[in-house]
């Protein structure tokens, strides 16, 4: 298979595998409304990555979704930095964003969660979901250069750092 | 990169995907568990950079977190083994102090947690084990890749024929 098309595929697989992730988050809360026993099993497939917590959860159909309203965030966040993806570079590249670019994104997270465990303030689930999602805009431009780096692998063009 | 040139990622994989299991295994520390699988491919990462004579590509990043993540979901698992009644007792604690304040929980919800406890068999536990696999491995990969972005990068030679070119520029002069 081509490069061009190895690329293309990853993204694809990527991006289904992303739309699929989310769609589950929502088909929790709404298989427990409507009793359908399923819904424990989605709950617990997210459970080794989130407290879950209740208060700390956005609610679908009177039931918390299957993760926190911040891991809602960066899920949703993974899924903007994809859909912007094709248009802020070619796909198939293996090279990585700046180290700065990371931290930057980062920080509104990293400042929010450390104020939270300090107990220096208490935010909302909203904020949460805002400062997740802003981190998780990140994350594709890495996950989509590993997976070309070890799938698709361009010669002459891997790298750390993006120009 | 040569093949010769790339160090081994087994040992970094087995130390960062230790600390990432007991970590994530502990009660209460549990609860930043995403966050402890990608911290433990980056401490792999930032382990295994440093036998890099070159650059850590993006793909070595992933092959690295993913191996962090396998080793991390089988030592959460053992390390949750013996912690499952110390975890028990704080999650009925914590449900108690819930359920003050939210009728949500069902009414049950003593009975169910005792009956969680009690279908422990090992059928249970692969399928536990598989999950944490599955997840921890995307997650682990993930933090490898942005290990090799954060700790892997080798600067060229100031001078040489290559200088300010590709990242895969060997760093020791005796490589070029």
């Amino acid at each position: 298979m081509r490069t061009d098309a190895k690329a293309r595929l990853v993204y694809g697989l990527t991006l289904a595998g992303t739309l699929t992730w989310l769609a589950t988050l929502v088909l929790a809360p709404y298989l427990r409304s409507r009793g359908v026993r399923l819904n424990a099993l989605i709950y617990s497939v997210f459970a080794p990555t989130c407290h879950q917590l209740p208060l700390r959860s956005f609610h679908l159909w009177g039931f918390p979704m299957a993760v926190c309203g911040r891991c809602t965030g960066i899920y949703l966040g993974f899924l903007a930095g994809m859909l912007a993806y094709p248009f802020l570079r070619r796909v198939g590249r293996e090279d990585m964003p700046r180290a700065l670019t990371f931290v930057i994104l980062s920080l509104p997270m990293a400042v929010d969660a450390l104020g939270n465990f300090f107990n220096v303030w208490s935010t909302g689930n909203v904020l949460r979901f805002i400062t997740g999602f802003v981190w998780g805009t990140i994350l594709p431009f890495y996950f989509l250069a590993g997976l070309n780096g070890v799938f698709v692998k361009n010669d002459g063009e891997s790298g750390t750092e993006q120009a | 990169m040569n093949q010769q040139q790339k160090p081994g990622l087994l040992v970094p994989a087995l130390i960062g995907g230790a600390v990432a299991g007991v970590l994530s295994g502990i009660p209460l520390l549990g609860c930043l568990c995403c966050l402890w699988i990608i911290g433990g491919a980056l401490l792999a990462a930032s382990l295994a950079a440093k036998d890099y004579v070159v650059s850590m590509t993006a793909g070595d990043g992933a092959v690295l977190g993913a191996l962090v993540g396998i080793v991390a979901a089988v030592v959460d698992s053992l390390v949750g083994l013996p912690l499952q009644s110390l975890n028990l007792q704080l999650m009925q604690r914590f449900m108690e102090r819930i359920s003050e304040f939210s009728s949500e929980l069902p009414g049950n919800w003593r009975d169910l947690m005792q009956q969680g406890v009690n279908n422990n068999s090992i059928a249970f536990f692969l399928l536990d084990l598989v999950i944490k696999a599955v997840v921890f491995v995307a997650l682990g990969a993930l933090g490898g890749i942005i290990g090799a972005s954060l700790f892997g990068k080798k600067t060229a030679p100031a001078a040489g024929p290559q200088a300010g070119g590709g990242p895969d520029v060997p760093k020791d002069p005796s490589h070029s």
